[in-house]
């Protein structure tokens, strides 16, 4: 495998590989600062996207980001699968390594989601055990992404932003904030975004996540449905710039899974992300 | 916020009535008021089919990305069927969505049995294994001079180390044929489902996966080859007389080696 790039991931926009740019992303004359992809997307010993990655890697840094753990699935931990991101750790050493704040499998299915936790004190202590566990056995932080969701539960008893900041407190992990995921979760579910902005532990946010999403009618009204699908809205931008203004200058990733666009949309959204982190730079110094 | 500790529901109940009512059959008017509370479980319900079509569609893509040219054959809308009954026996097992498809060749077998449509069962098996042929480690390949390396007397004691990534497949089906015939997108070239057995070798060389037809001969030597056996030993369990013997090994061994199959020769140790 040619050298990988090591040392932090920098404060400024990358974007989401697809297998669709491996090849597009080593020939860009405007390469973004840095590379995020889906670890299990990167299991296997061989094959064109593994050996993909590794020559992207000898030109950018990288983040792993997992979709398929399930950390705060009540059933055990799937050792496997967790070996398996470990195996993709040593092999690709990133600059950071992402989980969600989620669970995805029980009773021997996985639902291949990331499903919504409850916001209770039992979780707090479920997941931040787990986070340790995964922690302990890769031998690194990690971060914990929030979550975009269509529902919430009756046995809630702590805010979105309480439940995170408990999380990292007892598990010593750190933050992804997607951006997008809050905005979300505002419109469906109610979210005060002022105070789930204040909840969460300024020195925990490590990365910002960025991507469009759509609606749907769902019943009698409307969800706003995380596809990761179109471009940025307003809205999500203007969001971003008070994420930027409460936490600094993250490194912020552009995040683009269905309805992959040509290599040339992706780094446009990147710059749109530069420009407001170059601005909240200037603006701090 | 809402703060109503006497509500709090237990994880591992919470999660398993969230389960049941990912899933048709187990769906029921309970596990939404659980997961409700003084909610509208109506409305819960309705949300919850945004995660059900979530779990559907990363099943059927999965499935569709393993499996190709059985969905071509069988069209949209069959093979959307054949995904639905196959998931409610084989939900999936894994946080990796790669593995969905493992048992989909298996499981096909039982549902074409008696059919017309037995060899889907085969082609499954074959696409299969170009599903892990290029998951599969890549070494490289020694060229057919490093046999020469050994005397002539003790090439029957040497033993072929082949890539990881070859995958055998044999079936009374022209397998082959029909997917070779369905590898462009524009048009599917003819192929004759009477045309008898295809034995097939699947490999991943320089990140394309290559699909061979062999000799049904050659197929069993090469079976006894990947399964460690030396070339005395395989030639002997292949080929009926020395006649044919030598003329096969010559033929599978000049293809082996010259498609970079082989990673290693070893002489075995004397037992």
């Amino acid at each position: 495998m040619p050298t990988p790039v090591r040392g932090p991931i920098p404060a400024r926009a990358g974007i989401g590989l697809r297998s669709q740019h491996h090849e597009a992303i080593l020939q860009t004359a405007s390469p973004p600062a840095w590379l995020e992809v889906h670890t299990e997307n990167y299991f296997h010993a061989g094959g064109p996207a593994v050996h993909a990655l590794e020559r992207a890697r000898s030109r950018y840094p990288l983040s792993l980001h997992g979709v398929g753990l399930g950390l705060g699935s009540a059933d055990p931990i799937d050792r496997d699968h967790l070996e398996r991101v470990r195996d993709a750790v040593q092999r690709f050493e990133p600059g950071l390594v992402s989980e969600h704040a989620c669970w995805g499998h029980v009773d021997g299915e996985h639902f291949n989601d990331l499903l919504p936790l409850p916001y209770t004190e039992e979780a707090v202590e479920h997941l931040a055990a787990r986070v340790r566990e995964v922690q302990d056995f890769l031998g690194r932080q990690i971060l914990v992404e929030n979550l975009s969701a269509y529902v919430s539960f009756a046995s809630s008893q702590l805010s979105e932003g309480e439940f995170l900041a408990a999380v990292v407190e007892r598990s010593g992990c750190g933050l992804l904030l997607d951006v997008n995921n809050a905005y979300v979760n505002a419109a469906n579910l109610g979210l005060d975004l002022d105070a789930f902005f204040a909840a969460l532990p300024r020195h925990a946010i490590q990365e910002i996540h960025l991507a469009g999403h759509s609606r749907r009618r769902v019943g009698s009204r409307e969800l706003l449905i995380d596809d990761h699908g179109s471009a940025v809205c307003d809205d999500v931008w203007a969001l971003y710039e008070v994420a930027l203004r409460r936490f600094g200058r993250v490194p912020t990733l552009i995040e683009w899974d269905t309805d992959v666009p040509p290599l040339a949309t992706l780094l446009a959204e990147a710059a749109r992300a530069d420009q407001r982190l170059e601005r909240c730079h200037a603006a701090a110094a | 916020m809402r703060r109503r500790p006497d509500s709090a529901l237990d994880l591992k109940a919470l999660q398993t009535a969230f389960g049941r009512s990912m899933r048709p059959a187990t769906a029921n008017t309970a596990d939404l008021q659980l997961l409700a509370g003084s909610d509208d479980a109506t409305v819960v319900g309705q949300r919850l089919e945004v995660y059900r079509n979530n779990a559907w569609q990363s099943f059927l893509s999965a499935l569709e990305r393993s499996y190709p040219v059985i969905q071509r054959r069988v069209g949209t809308d069959f093979f959307r069927q054949l995904a639905r009954d196959y998931r409610v026996q084989h939900p999936s097992q894994h946080g990796d969505l790669h593995w969905i498809g493992e048992a989909f060749p298996a499981w096909l077998t039982d549902r074409m049995q008696g059919t017309g449509y037995a060899w889907l069962a085969d082609l499954a098996r074959l696409e299969w294994a170009c599903e892990t042929s290029v998951a599969a480690a890549r070494r490289d390949p020694v060229g057919l001079d490093s046999l020469g390396r050994f005397d002539a007397d003790v090439l029957p004691q040497l033993t072929l180390v082949l890539q990881p990534s070859l995958r055998l497949v044999a079936s009374p089906f022209p397998i082959w044929s029909v997917w070779q015939a369905n590898q462009h997108e524009d048009a599917v070239a003819p192929f004759d489902l009477a045309a008898g057995a295809e034995h097939c070798a699947v490999a991943c060389i320089a990140d394309r996966v290559a699909v061979y037809r062999l000799h049904a001969a050659d197929h069993r030597l090469l079976q006894h080859l990947h399964a460690g056996m030396s070339l005395g030993d395989a030639t002997e369990a292949a080929a009926p007389d020395a006649e044919t013997l030598g003329r096969l090994l010559g033929r599978l061994l000049g293809w082996a080696f010259g498609a970079g199959l082989v990673v290693q020769v070893v002489k075995a140790s004397p037992a």
